[in-house]
């Protein structure tokens, strides 16, 4: 549905987007993920015909972004990041303001529907100044499926909610997501890792990694590591080569108040380990495999991204 | 089209919900009154004829300062809260954004243009009691009026689209209200270049400095009941000229 290929954007000398290529499916829901200013609003500014591309192509329904911009833009849904409300106008008005726009038939009886799917036909009448900041979330959300698109882009849909609207949201987009496909954006990895079918991994406008959060997370795990703690021997040289001597072990380095012992695949060399430690007289007060969670291959693939 | 309809009825709809709207209207209901009842006054003490247009040429005037005042949030507003980047992601083009909010603008507008029409009824009430002593003695010119009304009815249009403009160069309503109230006196003023003496300035800048002034193309035409097409060509042209930057304007966000 959406075909991103080589697209790059450029603010004058600044690269925003450097020849990212990415592909979303039918009927998937892809995570885009990344640290604050990666790229991922200017894609799905390009994707949703608001800026044009510097280079690159984008087609989304086959349709290209730049060339038949008004043809993707009628199959799109977007929520940017700032919800796009006016404050003067009712949370009904609105969302009939936008089917309007969007040109659908019987725009009454669509917005209705929408306000009921998102949870807001209560508050129908009210105006959108009044209505707290997770309602105007789902207004946003209404808005951007009043004309039930297939193809649905999400700017950071989660920003601000507490935990239980976050969790309601997440919901909904999964329940969203058998029908039509969805991109949304997150920094929270956790959420990728709960909601997506695919991640997409972009950092300093490059994509850094593609998949299923749980291929992402074999691909690393490729290398197991152990974090172990001995008794009084923080930070011992003479151990470091004790452990990287053991048969298995690929690395050892310092870790908090232990040593973190990476391993090759698949060798269970904890019983070894514990042994040679015996062995030698020292008091094994750790032993415990290190789980690979998003979060570090989120951090893996940013690395370099730190504050200096 | 249909599109330029939609933003239309949304930006009409807005004025009536926006206190500053009605500000505007009630300081020029205000500030007519009163000039209209001083000027009525001094008629009819002195038995001069009734002036309808008076308070048309006191309107145009207060334009310059509330044109600026109606149109300065349509383009800086919605930058400001992220639904530009919405309508903009919408399947329309820029053009009927734009002709959507000018046209509001305008609809609403002519609203505030329909209210000063109580000064006309006023006077036509006064002027055909005829056998009444101490009214007016002659009656309302009423097709002057009505061509002075077309004429600061285009002469609107323009301030409009101008409002319009700045409104699209920045986020920021102050500025945006600032520059457009500047210009738009610039453009007013531009008629009293023509008493700038031929020594200082010569007469072809002081020429084309009165072409493009908004005043000239009323002053001395709708106002004295003359329909003059060229004038009326004027203050099209300009609107269209106008409305064209400012879609240009719009459609350069992209590409920042």
């Amino acid at each position: 549905m959406i075909e991103v290929k080589n697209l790059v954007k450029r603010f004058g000398d600044f690269t925003a987007l450097n020849k990212i290529s990415f592909k979303a499916y039918e009927g998937e829901i892809l995570g885009f993920l990344g640290p604050n200013g990666a790229g991922k609003t200017t894609t799905m500014r390009i994707l949703t015909g608001y800026m044009p591309p510097t280079a690159g192509q984008a087609t989304v329904a086959g349709h290209d972004v730049f060339s038949q911009s008004l043809s993707v833009r009628r199959q799109i849904g977007y929520l940017p990041e700032t919800v796009p409300l006016y404050p003067d106008m009712t949370v009904r008005g609105y969302v009939e303001f936008i089917a309007e726009l969007r040109g659908v038939p019987d725009r009454r009886t669509r917005a209705r529907e929408v306000l009921e799917m998102v949870g807001m036909s209560e508050r129908a009448r009210s105006l959108i100044r009044t209505i707290s900041k997770g309602m105007r979330q789902r207004v946003g959300l209404a808005q951007a499926l009043v004309h039930d698109p297939p193809v649905l882009i999400l700017d950071e849909p989660t920003i601000g909610l507490d935990p239980h609207q976050v969790a309601d949201l997440r919901d909904f987009i999964r329940s969203l997501g058998k029908q039509r496909t969805v991109m949304f954006s997150t920094h929270i990895l956790s959420e990728a890792e709960q909601v997506c079918d695919r991640v997409v991994i972009i950092n300093n406008g490059e994509i850094v990694a593609t998949g299923a959060p749980l291929e992402l997370r074999q691909k690393l795990e490729a290398n197991s590591r152990i974090f172990v703690r001995i008794q009084g021997r923080a930070g011992s040289k003479a151990i470091v080569k004790m452990l990287t001597a053991i048969k298995g072990v690929r690395h050892v380095a310092e870790y908090q108040d232990g040593f973190l012992v990476t391993t090759s695949t698949n060798q269970e060399i904890r019983p070894r380990l514990a042994a040679v430690l015996m062995e030698n007289g020292l008091e094994l007060l750790e032993l415990r495999p290190m789980a690979v969670t998003l979060e570090e291959i989120f951090l893996e693939y940013t690395q370099g991204d730190k504050l200096a | 089209m249909r599109n330029s309809w939609t933003i239309f009825k949304r930006e009409l709809r807005q004025y009536f919900v926006s206190p500053i709207a009605y500000m505007v209207a009630f300081a020029v209901l205000v500030l007519l009154g009163l000039s209209f009842n001083t000027d009525l006054d001094y008629r009819v003490s002195n038995l001069l004829p009734p002036e309808g247009t008076l308070v048309l040429s006191t309107f145009a005037f207060l334009m310059v300062f509330f044109a600026p005042l109606l149109t300065m949030r349509l383009f800086a507003e919605e930058a400001r809260e992220g639904t530009l980047e919405l309508m903009m992601s919408m399947p329309i083009r820029d053009v009927d954004l734009v002709l959507g909010k000018f046209f509001g603008a305008w609809a609403f507008y002519t609203v505030i243009l329909a209210l000063t029409s109580v000064y006309q009824i006023a006077l036509l009430w006064v002027t055909n009691w005829d056998a009444d002593p101490g009214v007016l003695r002659a009656r309302l010119d009423t097709g002057e009026v009505i061509a002075a009304y077309i004429g600061i009815w285009l002469y609107g249009g323009a301030t409009i689209s101008i409002g319009l403009f700045f409104s699209a160069v920045t986020e920021n309503q102050i500025i945006a209200g600032f520059l457009s109230m500047a210009v738009l006196l610039m453009l007013w003023v531009g008629d009293i270049a023509g008493l700038v003496p031929a020594s200082i300035l010569s007469t072809d800048v002081v020429e084309s400095l009165r072409v493009i002034s908004l005043q000239s193309h009323y002053s001395s035409s709708f106002l004295r009941g003359l329909i003059v097409m060229e004038d009326v060509y004027f203050y099209i042209a300009l609107i269209v000229v106008v409305l064209f930057m400012t879609t240009r304007l719009v459609e350069s966000r992209r590409w920042r």
